[in-house]
C-alpha cells in the first residue's frame, strides 16, 4: 500500500502575490481569445479582422465616431454602477444576485417618476428626482431580503434570484396592458407601447464639440470614487471589511452585524436602482428589456475583479468591449452573433475561477512536506 | 358542450406537453443540489444539450443519438462545474452563472455558425416520430384525461420514469442514502468512507444530463427551428430551479410542481380561450393579467423559501451543505 | 523472547500545522486485546495523532503499521478498511438520517437496495454489545449522550480491529460509563485493539493496559497501568516543576472588580460546560484558570464577553450586572476579554485585515466624523509592534500573513492599549518562544501593578504557580478549588485537574469562590 501514496496534496497557501494574480488574469483573456480564434476559424472568419474589429468598436473609419462612444457609455455606467454595487454586498459574503430585479424596479420607479413629474419639473431637479426614486424602489426591493436573512436566515441566492423574475414580470405588466391608469404607456399608440420619457427627463449631457457626454458617466466616475473612499476609509466601510472577514471578530469588537447587514444591502440594492434610473433615463424610454443583463454580467465582473474597486472599473470596461464590440463586429460578419462576446466571457471566467485555486491553495508533493519538517 | 371538453382537454394535453421539459430540468438539478452543489447554469446546460442532441439527432436521424449526444453534452457542462467547484473549490454561483453564460453563448454561436445549413426537423422523421403521440391501451379512453395525459409523446413518459427513478435512486438505495449524507455533512460521510469527490462527480455530471435532455425536449417541442434572438430554453432553466424548492428537494413532488408550475404557465396562453368557452364559471380569468400567472411560480417560491426558513422545519429537503465546498483538511 | 505483533504501531510520526509543530516525533503502539490510554494535557496533540490514523490528516513524516505492515492512510476510507474506526469527540453524524441510516451510509456487506430489515439488524447489533438505541430515531431528535452512544455502535458495526475513542466519556453518565467499558473489556476479550483519549486519571486506571503520554506535542513515555498510580501519571503529564523567573510583585488590592456566582453555561452541543461556578477577581491581582482541554474555559470567557448567552447564574461587574448586557456595552465597562484559539486567528482579529486595521477593531467608532482614525491606529501599530517586538514587514500587512507569535502580540498589544479595568486572557503565550512569552508576562504584570483585574487562563502550570497570585481549577465545568499560587503544588494542581482532587470545600464557612467583601449583597440591599 505503501505505493499507492498520491503524488501530492492540497494545503491552504497563506499568501499570493499580486503579480501571480495580474499574470493569471492577463493569461486568461490571451487565451480565451485564442480560443475564441479556433473557433471563429471552425465559421471561417478571420479571427484577426473580427478581433480587430471588435477591439476597435467600429469607432475608426466611422462616419458618427462619437456616436459609438455615446453608445459604449449607455453600455458601459449600467455595467460598473452594477458591479460596484454588487461588489459591496458581495464583500460581506451576502450573495445577492437579484441586480437583474432591482435594476428592474429602480428603472420603474423613476419611470415613474418621469411620466408624473416630467412635465411640470425643471429638467436637473427631474433626473435627480428619477435617481433617487429607482435608488428608494431598488433599496427596498434588495433590503426586504437582508432583513429576512438577518432575521430568519432565508437563503439569500435563492430568494433574490426569485425576485428577480418576479420585477421582471411587473414590468412587462407594464409593458403590455393596455389601461386608462397606465401612464407608461403611448397613448397614441394601439398597441401597447411604452411612452418616450418628457424631455425633462431625458439625462443631461455636456456637449464637447458633436460628442456629447452623458452626464451619467460622470455620476459613476464620481460613485466609484466615493465607494472606493467608503470601503476603505470610512467607518461604516471598515464594519463591512470586518463583518465580510469574520461575524465572529465583528460580534467580539461589538458590531451589530445584521444592522451591518441590513445597511450595506440597502446601499447595494439601492445604488443598483440608481443604475436602473440612470439608464432609463438615458435612454428617455422604458422597455422590457431594460436590463440588458447587468445584473448577472455584474457578478461576473465583480467576482472577475476580486471585489476590488479599480478592478471592476477594468473588468466593466473589459466586459463592455467585449459585448459592445461584438456588436459591432457581428454586423459585418451574419454568422457570428453578438453572443460571441458571452462566450470568451465564459471561458475567460472558466480560466481565472481556475487560476484562482492556485493562488489559494498550493499542491505539496509527499517528499518536499518531509523536507520541510525536517527542517 | 363537446367544444368546451375539448378547450379543457387541449388545455390539460398543453400543460404535460409544454412543461415536461421543466420536469427534467428540475429532476437534473434535485440530483446536483443533493450532492451539495448549487448550480445555477441550468438553463445554460439545458441550451447546450438542446443544441448539440438535435444537431446529432437530425444527423444520426436517431431519436436514441439525440437524446444520448443531449445527454453527454450537458454532462460535459457538469463535468466543468465539477472540475471548477468540486476540485478546483471555485465559487459555486459564480461557476454556475458563467455555465450559463457560457452555454448561451455556445447555443447562439453554433446555430447562427450553421446558418443555412441549418437541418429542419421535417427532414429527420425518426425525430417527427419519436415526438408523436403514443396511445397508451385503456388509459388513454379514459374520457378526457386520457386524451390529456395518456397520449402524449414518449418523451413525457420517459420524464415520468426518470423523476420516479431517481427519487427511488434517491431514497431507496444506499448510493442515493450516501449521496444524500455528501450534501447534508459531507465530514460525517467522509467520516465513513465515502468517496466524497467521486459522489460530488458523478451525480453533478448525470444531473446536468438530465437536464440536457429536457433541452433537447424543447427543441423537438420547437421543431427545431433556430431563432437568431430568442433561446429555445426560454428561461425554463430558472423555473426549473425554482421548482427544486417548490419541490422540496423530491423528484415525485416535482412531478406535481411540474403540474402546478405548468398549470400557471399555460393558463396565461388559454385564459382567453377558457374564459370564453365557460363564461360563467371562468369568466373572470381573462382579467387577470397574463404576466401574473408567468410570475406566480417566482413568487410562490420565494413564499416557500421564506416560510420554511421562519419555520425551520426538520422536514425540509434542502440540503443542509448546500452551496458550501468541502475541504477535509479545514479545521 | 516473546514477539507479539502490533495491532498498529506509529513510529516518529510528525505533523505541524503552518509553523505550529503538533506533533513531534511520537511513538505509539497497541497490540490485539489490549486497551492503551492515551493520556496529555490540552493541545498535547492527542487528537491530531489520532486524526492521522483516521485519515483527516496526513503525517509529515513517520511511518504507520498495522499488523506489523506499513501503510499510507490517505484517507478516511483507507482507514476504514485498515479495520481503523474513530469514535470522533465531534460527532460525525448526519442530523436529518436515522440512527440506521447513519450506520448504513458506511456499510459494505449489504446490497444496493436499501430494505426495511436494516433496522432490525442494526437494532440487534446494537443490543448485542450492550447499547439500546431506536434505529429509527433522527439524530437530531437525540440527546448528546445517544449521538455518542450511536457512534460507537457504528465503529463497532463496520467491525473496526482497531477501536479509538476520542474523550468518549465526557457526555455519558456513570451508569452509561460503566456500561462502556464493560463493551471495551469485551472487545478486548475478543482481541480488538483499544485507544482510549482521556484525562480522566480513574478511568486510565481502571480500563487501560497501557498508558502512553504526551505533553506539548511530543512522547514522554509509556508505562504499564499497574505500576502506575495518579501521583505518577500526573507527573508524567504535567511535568516536573521547572524553576522559572518569572516575577510576581505584590499589590495593594482592592474589592472585587468581577464577581461570577453560580454561573451554569451551555457549550455548542448543549451540554453543561460551566457547571455553577463561583470566582472573583480584584483589582492587582491575577487569578489563573487551570484545566484540561475544553474544561469550559472558552465557555467561561465568552459568557464573560457578552458573546454567550448564560444559563443561570450572576455576572457582577463593579456592582452592577453584566448578564444579558451586549459585547459593546461590556467593552464599554472596561472588560477585555482576548481568547487566543488554536488557529489562533479565529476569535478576535480580522485576519485578512491589516495590523493597522486590526489595532482600530474596538475603537474605530470613537473617532470623530465619518472616517475611520487610521493615524492613530498606524501610531498604536507601531507602539505595539516596538514595545511587542513583533516582526513584520509594516503596519500595513494583513494580519494572517504574520507568523503564530506575532498574531498573538498584535491581538494583546491592542487589549492592553484600550485601558481595560479587568482583562480576560486565555492561552495568551500559545505557541510563542521564551523571549516573547516574558514580554507578555511583563506586560501582564505592568496591567496588575496599575490596578487591573487579570483572569489567566493558562495551559503551563509552571508559569501559573509563578505568575498567579491565585488559581482557580476547573475538571469538567466544575470549580476543583482556589489555592494561593504560591503555597500549591504542581502535582497538587495535576491532581485537581484530573478530578482526583477537590478543594472546593476546603472552607466550611464559605464554598470557594465568594469574596468575604462582595458586592453583591450591597446591590440587593439597594434594590430593596
Amino acid at each position: 500500500m505503501k505505493n499507492r501514496q498520491p503524488l501530492f496534496h492540497v494545503v491552504k497557501r497563506d499568501q499570493a502575490g499580486p503579480g501571480r494574480q495580474l499574470l493569471a488574469y492577463v493569461a486568461a483573456v490571451v487565451l480565451a481569445l485564442a480560443v475564441g480564434a479556433m473557433l471563429l476559424s471552425v465559421q471561417d472568419v478571420e479571427p484577426v479582422t473580427f478581433y480587430r474589429q471588435m477591439l476597435t468598436m467600429g469607432i475608426p473609419g466611422s462616419r458618427y465616431p462619437w456616436r459609438a462612444v455615446e453608445n459604449f457609455i449607455r453600455l458601459f455606467v449600467p455595467l460598473l454602477i452594477v458591479s460596484l454595487a454588487l461588489a459591496l454586498a458581495f464583500k460581506m459574503r451576502f450573495w445577492n444576485i437579484g441586480g437583474e430585479g432591482q435594476f428592474i424596479i429602480g428603472a420603474i420607479c423613476a419611470g415613474w417618476a418621469a411620466m408624473k413629474l416630467g412635465e411640470s419639473l425643471p429638467r436637473p431637479l427631474v433626473v435627480v428626482l428619477m435617481a433617487l426614486c429607482g435608488a428608494l424602489g431598488g433599496g427596498l426591493y434588495g433590503v426586504f431580503v437582508a432583513a429576512l436573512k438577518v432575521r430568519f436566515g432565508t437563503n439569500e441566492t435563492l430568494l433574490t434570484l426569485m425576485l428577480n423574475y418576479v420585477a421582471l414580470y411587473i414590468l412587462q405588466f407594464f409593458a403590455e396592458t393596455k389601461a386608462d391608469w397606465n401612464f407608461f404607456l403611448d397613448l397614441e399608440s394601439a398597441r401597447p407601447k411604452f411612452a418616450k420619457f418628457p424631455d425633462n427627463a431625458q439625462m443631461l449631457t455636456i456637449p464637447i464639440g458633436p460628442f456629447n457626454l452623458n452626464l451619467s458617466l460622470v455620476a459613476a466616475v464620481v460613485l466609484c470614487v466615493l465607494i472606493f473612499v467608503y470601503l476603505n476609509y470610512t467607518k461604516r466601510g471598515y464594519e463591512i471589511a470586518v463583518v465580510g472577514d469574520s461575524p465572529n471578530t465583528a460580534r467580539y469588537a461589538g458590531m451589530k452585524v445584521g444592522k451591518i447587514i441590513i445597511r450595506t444591502i440597502f446601499l447595494s440594492a439601492a445604488l443598483i436602482g440608481m443604475a436602473g434610473a440612470f439608464h432609463v433615463s438615458s435612454a428617455g424610454i422604458l422597455s422590457a428589456s431594460v436590463t440588458n443583463d447587468v445584473g448577472w454580467t455584474g457578478v461576473v465582473v465583480a467576482w472577475l475583479a476580486k471585489l476590488n474597486t479599480v478592478g471592476i472599473v477594468v473588468a466593466s470596461l473589459l466586459i463592455t468591449v467585449l459585448q459592445f464590440g461584438c456588436q459591432t463586429a457581428s454586423t459585418t460578419y451574419p454568422s457570428i452573433d453578438a453572443n460571441f462576446a458571452n462566450l470568451l466571457q465564459g471561458v475567460i471566467l472558466f480560466i481565472v475561477l481556475a487560476a484562482d485555486f492556485f493562488t489559494r491553495f498550493k499542491l505539496v508533493t509527499r517528499s518536499k512536506t518531509g523536507k520541510e519538517a525536517a527542517k | 358542450m363537446n367544444d368546451s371538453m375539448s378547450v379543457l382537454t387541449l388545455f390539460l394535453f398543453n400543460i404535460v406537453l409544454v412543461n415536461t421539459p421543466l420536469l427534467y430540468g428540475t429532476v437534473g438539478e434535485i440530483m446536483v443540489e443533493k450532492s451539495g452543489s448549487l448550480d445555477l447554469g441550468v438553463e445554460g446546460t439545458m441550451a447546450v444539450g438542446a443544441i448539440f442532441g438535435y444537431l446529432a439527432g437530425c444527423a444520426a436521424n436517431s431519436l436514441a443519438v439525440g437524446l444520448l449526444v443531449s445527454f453527454l453534452a450537458a454532462g460535459l457542462c457538469g463535468l466543468l462545474f465539477s472540475v471548477l467547484t468540486v476540485s478546483l473549490q471555485a465559487n459555486q454561483n459564480v461557476t454556475g452563472l458563467t455555465i450559463t453564460t457560457f452555454g448561451l453563448g455556445l447555443y447562439f454561436f453554433v446555430g447562427k455558425g450553421i446558418g443555412e445549413k441549418w437541418p429542419s426537423m421535417t427532414g429527420a422523421s425518426a425525430l417527427v416520430n419519436g415526438f408523436s403521440a403514443i396511445e397508451i391501451p385503456v388509459l388513454s379512453k379514459i374520457p378526457f384525461l386520457g386524451k390529456a395525459v395518456f397520449s402524449q409523446n414518449g418523451l413525457v413518459y420517459l420524464g415520468i420514469a426518470v423523476s420516479v427513478l431517481v427519487w427511488w435512486y434517491l431514497t431507496f438505495t444506499k448510493t442515493g442514502l450516501r449521496l444524500r449524507a455528501v450534501g447534508e455533512n459531507p465530514g460525517a460521510a467522509d467520516s465513513v468512507g465515502v468517496n466524497i469527490l467521486l459522489y460530488k462527480y458523478i451525480h453533478i455530471i448525470a444531473g446536468s444530463g438530465i437536464m440536457g435532455l429536457g433541452g433537447f425536449y424543447m427543441a423537438l417541442y420547437m421543431s427545431g427551428s433556430f431563432e437568431g434572438s430568442n433561446c429555445w430554453i426560454n428561461g425554463y432553466g430558472w423555473i426549473a430551479i425554482a421548482l427544486v424548492i417548490f419541490a422540496n428537494w423530491n423528484p415525485v413532488l416535482a412531478i406535481l410542481g411540474t403540474l402546478v408550475f405548468g398549470f400557471f404557465n399555460t393558463l396565461q396562453i388559454y385564459s382567453g380561450s377558457l374564459a370564453g368557452t365557460f363564461p360563467g364559471a371562468l369568466g373572470w380569468l381573462s382579467a387577470v393579467p397574463p404576466q401574473l400567472y408567468k410570475a406566480l411560480p417566482f413568487l410562490i417560491t420565494a413564499i416557500v423559501l421564506i416560510a420554511s426558513s421562519v419555520r425551520k422545519r426538520e422536514g425540509s429537503g434542502q440540503p443542509a451543505a448546500l452551496g458550501l465546498n468541502y475541504f477535509r483538511e479545514e479545521r | 523472547m516473546e514477539e507479539q505483533r502490533y495491532a498498529i504501531e506509529m513510529r516518529g510520526i510528525c505533523k505541524s500545522f503552518g509553523s505550529v509543530a503538533a506533533n513531534k516525533d511520537i511513538n505509539l503502539n497497541v497490540r490485539p486485546g489490549e486497551i492503551l490510554a492515551l493520556l496529555g494535557e490540552n493541545g498535547s496533540g492527542k487528537t491530531t495523532l489520532m486524526n492521522m490514523l483516521s485519515g483527516i490528516y496526513k503525517p509529515d513524516s513517520g511511518s504507520v503499521f498495522v499488523d506489523g505492515r506499513e501503510v499510507a492512510i490517505n484517507s478516511p476510507e483507507d482507514s476504514k478498511k485498515l479495520g481503523i474506526g474513530m469514535v470522533h469527540q465531534h460527532f460525525k453524524l448526519v442530523d436529518v438520517f436515522s440512527a440506521a441510516d447513519n450506520i448504513w451510509l458506511g456499510d459494505e456487506t449489504s446490497g444496493p437496495v436499501l430494505k426495511k430489515e436494516r433496522y432490525n439488524i442494526i437494532h440487534d447489533m446494537a443490543q448485542r454489545f450492550g447499547f439500546d438505541i431506536d434505529p429509527r430515531k433522527k439524530v437530531y431528535n437525540m440527546a448528546v449522550s445517544e449521538k455518542q452512544t450511536l457512534e460507537i455502535v457504528k465503529v463497532l458495526y463496520y467491525g473496526a480491529k482497531i477501536i479509538i475513542l476520542d474523550e468518549p466519556t465526557a457526555v455519558l453518565t456513570i451508569q452509561e460509563t460503566a456500561r462502556l467499558f464493560d463493551v471495551l473489556r469485551r472487545m478486548k476479550a475478543e482481541g480488538h485493539a483499544i485507544i482510549i483519549i482521556t484525562h480522566k486519571l480513574n478511568e486510565v486506571l481502571e480500563i487501560s493496559d497501557r498508558v502512553t503520554i504526551l505533553r506539548k506535542g511530543e512522547y514522554i513515555t509509556t508505562v504499564d497501568t499497574a505500576s502506575a498510580d495518579e501521583q505518577r501519571l500526573t507527573e508524567y503529564m504535567v511535568g516536573r516543576k521547572v524553576e522559572l523567573n518569572i516575577e510576581r510583585p505584590v499589590v495593594d488590592k482592592t474589592r472585587p472588580l468581577l464577581e461570577i456566582r453560580d454561573l451554569t453555561i451551555k457549550n455548542d452541543e448543549g451540554a453543561v460546560a460551566i457547571d455553577k461556578v463561583n470566582f472573583y477577581i480584584r483589582g492587582g491581582e491575577i487569578l489563573g484558570v487551570a484545566g484540561i482541554a475544553g474544561c469550559g474555559q472558552k465557555e467561561l470567557c465568552e459568557a464573560i464577553a457578552g458573546l454567550r448567552s448564560i444559563e443561570s447564574g450572576q455576572m457582577i461587574h463593579k456592582g452592577d450586572n453584566i448578564v444579558g448586557l451586549s459585547p459593546k456595552a461590556i467593552l464599554d465597562k472596561g472588560i477585555s476579554m482576548s481568547f487566543i484559539p488554536e488557529d489562533r486567528l479565529g476569535m478576535g482579529l480580522a485576519p485578512s485585515m491589516s495590523i493597522t486595521d486590526n489595532m482600530l477593531l474596538k475603537k474605530y467608532d470613537q473617532a470623530k466624523g465619518p472616517f475611520v482614525d487610521r493615524k492613530t491606529g498606524r501610531a498604536e501599530a507601531r507602539q505595539v509592534i516596538k514595545d511587542l517586538e513583533i516582526v513584520t514587514p509594516s503596519t500595513e500587512t494583513p494580519v494572517r500573513r504574520l507568523s503564530g507569535g506575532n498574531v498573538q502580540k498584535v491581538l494583546l498589544g491592542r487589549e492592553i492599549k484600550a485601558g481595560p479595568n479587568v482583562i480576560v486572557t486565555a492561552y495568551p503565550v500559545r505557541g510563542l518562544d521564551i523571549n516573547s512569552s516574558y514580554a507578555i508576562y511583563d506586560i501582564l504584570n505592568q496591567q496588575k501593578k496599575d490596578g487591573v483585574g487579570i483572569l489567566f487562563v493558562g495551559e503551563d502550570l509552571d508559569v501559573m504557580i509563578d505568575l498567579c497570585d491565585k488559581i482557580m481549577v476547573l475538571c469538567h465545568g466544575k470549580v476543583m478549588g482556589v489555592v494561593h499560587a504560591h503555597k500549591t503544588s504542581k502535582e497538587e494542581l495535576g491532581l485537581m485537574m484530573t478530578g482526583a482532587l477537590d478543594l472546593s470545600n476546603k472552607y466550611e464557612d464559605r464554598p470557594a469562590g465568594i469574596a468575604r467583601d462582595s458586592r453583591i449583597e450591597e446591590t440587593k440591599e439597594v434594590e430593596e
